[in-house]
Formats: C-alpha cells, structure tokens, sequence
C-alpha cells in the first residue's frame, strides 16, 4: 500500500520507505514476503513477538510488548480509516486530517509533541495509507507516559481547539508534499493515472491518498470535525506499546488516560467491488522527462485473499532480481531495458500487480512490451522452475527477523493484524501462508490474474506521443485544467 | 458510502450518548484526572554503550566484533579508509562506483548469475560501494550464514573477472540515469550547488557527467581494484549474535590470501575556492512545480574543534523537524513540505547547505525567511534556554538509536575507527554537547554561515520567480544550466546587489 508521511522530509528512514511503498512494496508486503520458510535455517521459534493483548470498555484494542534491549519504546496508535473512507471529490482527506492532528487538542498545545519527543532525542511521525492512518512517538524509555498523554489528548479532545490558521497553513503543507513527491518527480504521476485507469469511478480505491489538488484546496475545518467525530474513536483504533517498560505501569497508564474517552459509533466500511477490466485499456501520458518507461497493470488481490501471497512470489520471480525472468532478459541478457521490476501492491481489500520498464536507448517500448508479454506468456504456460521458487522464499526469514529489530517494526507488524484481520498475532497466520505456497499455486495466479484485462500506461518525452508502446491505439492523458483529475477518453 | 454525509453525523451524536452511559463508572473514578499537566518523566535512562574487540588479521586488517545476541542476526562491513577522491582519475568519475558495481559481475568460481543466485538462497545481498572518502563491502543476515556469505564477500574481492560485456552494461546504465537525473530539480540542485561552491577543480566539486563514464575504461577497474581495495585501510566490522574469537578465525580463513598492503590516505586536499560575494544561482526548469533550494558555502572538516558547537547549533536552526527553518518556513507560513540544514563534516572542507522545496510563487518569500533565519542563530533572534535545552538533549538522548540494530551498532563503532575518534567518544559525547555554552553557538554560527559569501541554487520555473528574486535585492543574479555552467544569453537581471 502506498503510504503518504507526515514528515518526510526529515525523518529519512521513513521517508525512503515510504518512497518505496509508493513503489508497491507495502509494510505487509514487506512482513509476507519475510514470512516464508521456516523450513531453512534453525530459528523458526524467532517468527515470535510476545504480547499482550486487551480491549478497554469503549473499544480501544491494546497490545503491548515488552522488549528491553534498548532503553526506548514506540507508542503506535493506528486509526482503521484511510483513503478508501473517503469519497470522490473529497479525496485526500484522510492524509490532511493525519497533519490536522499534530496541530494541537484541548490540553496539548502545538509543539508539545515534538518538544516530548524530539525534545527529548525521541521522534514522531505520522503516515496515512488507502487502509488506515498511522501516529507514533519513539521515545527513551522514561517518556513513555508523555506519549501515551498525548496520544488519548488527540483521541479525545482534538476538536476542542481546532485552530483555523493552523489548518490553512497544513492544508499548504499537504499541497506542498503533493508538489514534492508527485507533481514535481518525473513519472510521479504515473502511478495516478494507472490507478484511475484501472478502477471504475468511485471505487475506494481509485483515487490517490493525497489526493486531487482542487479537492485540497477546498477541504474545510468542517470537514474536519466530520471526518473526526466519525472515524477518530477508541472503538477505531489500535494501540500498540513496544520496548523497555513495566507492562503493569503502562497497563495503569493507559487506562488513566484512555477509559473515559467515550467509544465512538460503529464505522460503515465502504464496499469495494471486485474489479476486472473487460478489455485492455492503453494510455499515453507526456512528461517532463527525457526517457520513456513503460507501465503495465493488472487489478489483482489484496490482503484479504489468500491469492495475495503466491502473487508476491509470483512478481519476484518475473522481475525485479538479476535471476527474474523479465529482469534477466531484458536487463541483462539482451540488455534492451536498463530496469525491469515487477510489484504486487497489495491492499487490505484491492490489490494490483504492477510491472515496469525502462528502455535502452535505441529500444522501444513497443519492442520491451512485446518482449515481457512473450516471456509472460512462456510462464504462463509452464510456470516456476522449482529452482525458482526456492530463491524467491528464501530471503523470507531474514527479512521478517530484521523488523524486529525496532520497536516501531514490531508496533506495525502488531497494529497491522489487529486492524486488518482482528488478531495482532496475525503474522504468523500469514507467514504460514506464505510458506505454503506452491508452484502449482503460482502458475494458478498467473493464469487468474494476468490477463488480457490490463492498463497498459507509456510515460513519454513531452511532445513525442509516437514514443508510446503501440502509439495507434493509446489514448492521450492530460491533467484537467483545474489540475483537479486526471482526462482519459477511453475511460 | 460519503464521508461527509450529514446524516451520519446524527447517527453519530446519538451513539455517543449511549455509549457514554455505559461509561459513566470509569468516567467518575477518574474525575480527578487533569489532563493538562503533563506527566513528569522519570530519570532518564542510562546511556549503553556496547563493548567490542578489537584486532588485527594477519594480512593487517582491523577487525572490530560488537556482540549483541538479542536477535539471530549479524552485520558485516569491510570499511575503507579513503574514497574515490583520493584513489579516482579526476577525469574518470565513475571509476570507483563501476569497480564496487564490477565485483558482483563475476568471479573465478562463478558466473554474475550464479554469484547472484548464491547470495538468494542465503537470503542476503551483499552490497558493495565507493563514495567520496570511504568504501564498503558487506551483508547483513541470519547468524548461522555468516559463515557461507563471507566466502561470497572474499570470493568476489579477490576473484572478480572484470568482464568486459558488464562494463559496458554498467555504462550504458549509468548513462540512461544521468539523463534521467537532468529530469530530478532535487539532483539538479545538488550537482549545481557543488559545482558553485567547491568549483572544477577541487575533488569535493567533481559530478559524473557522461564524459567521464564513457572515459573509464577495463583496465581502469582492474587498476583501481588492485590498488583501492587493500587490507592495510581497511576496518572490518562485525556486529551481532557472534562469537569474537570464532569471527577472527573465520575471517582469516576465508581472506588467507588477501595480501598485505595498503594505506590510509594522506587528506591532503587543496583549499576550497574563495567564495564571492553572495549570489542567486538560477537554474531554469520550465514548468517546475516547486522551486529547490541548496543554500550554502564550505565549511570546516569533521576534525574541528568546534564540532560539538556546530552541531547543536545546526540542530537548532535546521536539524529538526521543530528547528528554526522548518518552523517558520514549513509550519508557520506553509511553504514547503520540509526544509532543513546540515554541515558535511568530510575529512575536507565539507558544506555547509541549508534548501529543501517551495512552492514556486513563495520562493522570493522564503528566500528572506532562510535569510532571517541565519541573521537569527547568529544573534539576531537569541536562543532561549529552553531551545537550547532540547536541541542538546535531542542529541544526547537519541545515542541508544546509533545501537539499535546490528547495522546501526557495526556503523557507529567503524566511524569511531574509520574517522579517527577517540574509543571513549560515545562515553563523553554527553557531556561534550552538554559543555556547548550559548557564546559557542553565535560564535560559530556567525564563524561558518557566512552571509557575505554565500551560494543560493535555486532550481526553478524562472519565468515565474526571478524577477520577484530581483525585487527582494538579496543578491545579484546569475542564471546557470542544468550542469551549473553559465548560460551567455539572457543574462543576469540587473538587481539591487547591496540591498542586505
């Protein structure tokens, strides 16, 4: 899931990742693909994290576990509400209302948040995803309660002293980031248009998590309030408390201050409709870039489908390693392509498999989409190689043991099940899955899944709409002129 | 469903009500509660430093173990002492990057496919690299691989083949991403900015550029193999769930024929360029949706004494995400997404560079809010107390993140070896930030950020901000291209030059 950040500008390690998860990498993506092969090496039992796990009276879910190797721990609060909750027109809503909360509530004036943790050689940062929004404080041991302060102040009393100037300035923040990470970065909106191409209109997930420009601008503190009082209740969220404390101390703390905040009204989840595209759709969009790069998307699964984990094994063997077949080809062997890499991006409800290439010069993306569709359809037909198969698995335990090796790691990986499938201790579910998947499984997703039924997107040099894969036949993308979507005819 | 329907407000309002009926007990037991005070912290946790060893390898390596067993892990980095500036042809950037690039293509044992596949099924990837003044070769994995992935590590350093296909894979590569990098206003930004500050001919001022790289040639790589990656600068860093004296005994068999040699550079390098008077460097990016700013000047080398100063200076005024810069610039008046500031500390006169991104029709105004800003550490808005407080707690109490993973813990001990700092540095770093007064800080703000004599790259749209860059008469302005060189026509826009 592509996942938007408060702060990124200045907390690197996070900024990069989520850098790479606008890439299609996910932070479950990231636990599944740890998750697989218990079977090699000796440390099965390390696919653990002790915790904890209780609800308050008003619904808030609390997960704690205790980890003393370093004298700090992460205070982790995820809300269930992302992007998807909102509604066309009104997109980017989730994200602003992320930045709204470091502005200040009723007994935590703006600042204090930073001066608690950065002040005090911790750090905070906030991060919305399509699925859910994320706030959390690292801090030294000793400052565990500030956290969890301000984290119930937030929860409780935001609205209280909701400061309109503060909002504004956000707002410009938000419209700023837009600016930096996506209308600023050559092929920074490819990933836009493939999305909207891809979904009909008004599917939750159709739009991007920063949303539009114009929906931006017209957001309002009312909005605001609304988007609070019906998604920011304990009954909605998720607190995990990972590191070096006394589980009883932060057991008497948290109800101190979360008990009495009152729980909040069921939330309606929106439905999201299984996609498949009739016909494949292909686009032509011209960029201020000097090199063109072909994108191909498949609406696939998401997390909610066990097809989710033979789809991550199966994109890494098609591209992204020097081994991967479309990699191999292309990249190395007939060196038409300097990349080829190959995503599953999933989602708590959607998923897409998203492949790209970049051309050598001399080559076309005509050329490197016949290419990747002949080797594809070689896999197709045959499937992994066992070989294959036992490369593409056996990372999967080094990487699951390196998140845990931060307390944020492990609050994520917690807070993660708990809001997506009820139960924190999901990862272990999931890193069963994972091992279980087989070739045949592979070659069964690849036949379901990449089908005629795709987006086929080329990025071209401005001016040079002939440089698109099979010119004929693409449909031109502008950006309307209010810069508030995106136009395609073929839609 | 719409978020903003208003009738799920009232559904909302109603459920509130019964569920704080269902409340109220808590709601009475805690009604003493004051949520305004904010907690008092306890005592701040004891800084732990961790414990290493330290030897020396037959062939003269350092070898630097730091156990830490709470996860099966390990981290393993063959540091260098020097980088490409001392061990790279000036006129063959690239050579260094290519012969790091080159060790994976190949071996004596393997070819690049298998040597790729063997580091699959250990679920690891070992990564190597050469930047500016430092080099590296290393992998983190489970522990029990340590053992088969570190005969990859020696395998490769001292069998590569060198084949002359991959070089010109590499290249061809690195080309389509230097045009790729004329696209990036952020890589434009830092290409120019070294090129205003530290000139042609200063190694800190040297780009790859596609001259260069189609200059390196195979037996450049071979060349700077042979003489660059020697056991003689070189300090091995292991950290993680391993045994010392087991770690020594696995590295001297698997590097028994690693010859000795090699030497720590000299440092010498030549005097950064007088810097002129202060200037606008536009660079032209039609269209651009944001202006990148890198604003700056040389600066002292990671030697000096004022090091501690620098540092908590820089903390307060672009550090942080609530330092000076950020506050006023991103959160105050919404102009940017982040901004920041940070000295480069290199064994030479690395910079001193304050930038980030700004909405285009801002960037006059955000120009004079750096300009305030720096007038400001410098006496011209006094640091408070409390600012100062947190900025040095800030430093010292994030030491325990430098030892959080084995990656971090094995970086932190190298540097101590790499840069020549003293072993007890993570011992006195507290009390070396804490001894910082509030003089030192305006002194060295005043010393280092030197507003007489600084460079403003600014790469943006300049249909749409040099006349209003004009109008805040801060500096002249020169117009540059895409690689920082002057652009003869169009010339500068007359400005009032003295107007600070």
């Amino acid at each position: 899931m592509p996942v938007m950040s408060l702060k990124g500008a200045r907390s690197a390690g996070r900024f990069v990742r989520a850098l790479a998860a606008t890439a299609a990498a996910t932070a479950m993506l990231v636990l599944a693909a740890a998750a697989a092969s218990a079977t090699t090496g000796g440390h099965g039992n390390v696919i653990n994290i002790p915790f904890e796990r209780y609800e308050l009276a008003n619904g808030l879910t609390v997960i704690l576990a205790p980890d003393h190797a370093t004298p700090q721990a992460t205070v982790d609060v995820w809300y269930h509400v992302g992007s998807k909750n909102e509604a066309a027109g009104h997109t980017g809503f989730a994200h602003m209302f992320e930045h709204v909360m470091f502005t200040g509530s009723a007994h935590v004036p703006y600042g204090t948040h930073d001066r608690l943790t950065e002040g005090v050689g911790g750090d905070n940062n906030g991060s919305t995803s399509n699925d859910r929004t994320q706030y959390y404080e690292d801090v030294p041991a000793n400052y565990v309660e500030s956290a969890l302060w301000m984290e119930a102040d937030r929860m409780g009393f935001l609205l209280d002293k909701l400061d309109e100037t503060k909002f504004v300035a956000q707002r410009d923040v938000v419209k700023n980031e837009r600016r930096q990470r996506t209308d600023n970065v050559p092929y920074g909106r490819a990933y836009e248009i493939l999305t909207s191409a891809m979904l009909p209109d008004g599917h939750p997930y159709s739009w991007p998590i920063v949303g539009y420009m114009t929906d931006l601008q017209k957001a309002t503190v009312d909005d605001v309030k609304d988007f609070f009082r019906l998604y920011y209740a304990p009954s909605n969220a998720t607190l995990s408390v990972v590191g070096d404390f006394d589980p009883a101390q932060v057991r008497s703390w948290i109800t101190k201050y979360f008990v009495d905040l009152p729980a909040g009204a069921p939330v309606t989840r929106p439905a999201v409709p299984t996609v498949t595209l009739a016909a494949p759709k292909r686009l032509v969009y011209e960029d201020r870039v000097q090199v063109p790069r072909l994108y191909v998307t498949w609406p696939s699964a998401g997390e909610d489908d066990d097809d989710y984990y033979a789809l991550d094994v199966m994109s890494d063997i098609l591209a992204g390693s020097r081994t991967a077949r479309i990699t191999k080809a292309l990249v190395y062997d007939r060196q038409t392509a300097t990349a080829a890499n190959m995503f599953n991006d999933g989602n708590e409800k959607f998923g897409s498999a998203l492949l790209m290439i970049t051309p050598r010069p001399g080559h076309t993306l005509t050329e490197l989409e016949a290419s990747a569709d002949s080797i594809l359809a070689r896999f197709l037909q045959e499937g992994p190689t066992a070989d294959e198969m036992a490369r593409a698995l056996a990372g999967t335990e080094f990487g699951f043991v390196s998140e845990l090796e931060s307390n944020l790691g492990k609050a994520e990986i917690l807070n993660s099940g708990a809001a997506f499938h009820g139960d924190p201790g999901y990862y272990k579910t999931a890193y069963a899955k994972l091992k279980a998947v087989t070739a045949a499984d592979v070659k069964r997703v690849a036949a379901k899944y990449l089908v005629p039924g795709r987006v086929v997107l080329s990025v071209v040099p401005a001016g040079k709409p002939e440089q698109a894969s099979n010119a004929g036949p693409s449909t031109k993308v502008t950006v309307s002129p209010d810069g508030g979507h995106y136009l395609m005819e073929a839609k | 469903m719409r978020p903003c329907d208003v009738t799920r407000r009232a559904l909302v309002a109603l459920a509130l009500t019964v569920v704080c009926a269902t409340c109220a007990a808590p709601l009475h037991a805690q009604s003493k509660l004051d949520r305004g005070v904010a907690p008092t912290p306890g005592p701040s946790p004891a800084i732990r430093v961790p414990v290493w060893t330290h030897a020396k390898l037959a062939n003269g390596a350092e070898l630097v173990v730091t156990p830490k067993h709470d996860l099966p892990l390990v981290s393993v980095s063959i540091n260098f002492v020097g980088g490409s500036y001392a061990f790279e042809p000036a006129g063959k950037v690239g050579t260094a990057a290519f012969a790091a690039q080159m060790l994976s293509e190949g071996t004596a044992a393997r070819t690049a496919d298998q040597f790729s596949e063997a580091q699959q099924l250990l679920g690891t990837s070992i990564n190597a690299s050469v930047t500016g003044e430092s080099g590296s070769i290393g992998f983190t994995a489970l522990a029990d691989k340590l053992g088969p992935a570190l005969d990859l590590v020696a395998e490769m350093l001292l069998h590569p083949t060198f084949p002359t296909a991959s070089l010109e894979r590499i290249r061809g590569r690195t080309l389509v991403q230097l045009k790729q990098a004329k696209d990036q206003p952020n890589a434009i930004a830092a290409n120019v900015f070294s090129r205003t500050v530290f000139g042609t001919e200063h190694p800190y001022g040297r780009v790859m550029t596609e001259a260069t790289v189609q200059a390196v040639t195979r037996d450049d790589i071979v060349a700077f193999h042979a003489t660059y990656f020697r056991p003689g600068r070189s300090v091995i860093t292991v950290a993680g769930d391993v045994d010392p004296a087991a770690v020594k005994t696995l590295f001297e068999r698997a590097f028994a024929l690693w010859a000795a040699g090699g030497e720590r550079p000299a440092w010498q390098y030549p005097p950064a360029p007088v810097a002129p008077a202060t200037r606008i460097y536009l660079v032209d990016k039609p269209g651009a949706a944001q202006s990148v700013f890198a604003i700056g000047l040389p600066g002292p080398p990671r030697s000096t004494p004022d090091y501690f100063a620098l540092q908590v200076m820089n903390t307060l005024l672009g550090g942080l995400f609530q330092s000076r810069l950020n506050h006023d610039i991103r959160e105050v008046h919404g102009f940017s997404y982040g901004v920041n500031s940070s000295f480069g500390f290199g064994r030479g006169p690395g910079a001193f560079r304050a930038g980030g991104g700004v909405i285009t029709a801002k960037t006059d105004s955000a120009l004079i809010e750096f300009m305030m800003e720096f007038r400001g550490v410098q006496g011209g808005i006094p640091f408070t107390d409390d600012e100062i407080q947190q900025g040095k707690e800030s430093l010292v109490q994030s030491l325990p993140k430098r030892f959080g993973s084995v990656n971090a813990v094995a970086g932190s001990v190298s540097s101590l070896f790499t840069q020549d700092l003293p072993q007890t540095y993570y011992r006195d770093y507290p009390a070396n930030v804490r001894a910082v007064t509030r003089e030192d800080l305006v002194r060295v703000a005043k010393k280092y950020i030197d507003l007489q004599h600084l460079d403003i790259v600014i790469v943006a749209d300049r249909s749409a901000v040099e006349a209003p860059l004009a109008a805040t008469g801060i500096a002249p302005i020169v117009l540059l291209d895409l690689e920082g060189r002057p652009v003869a026509s169009g010339s500068a826009v007359p400005t009032g030059a003295g107007g600070r």
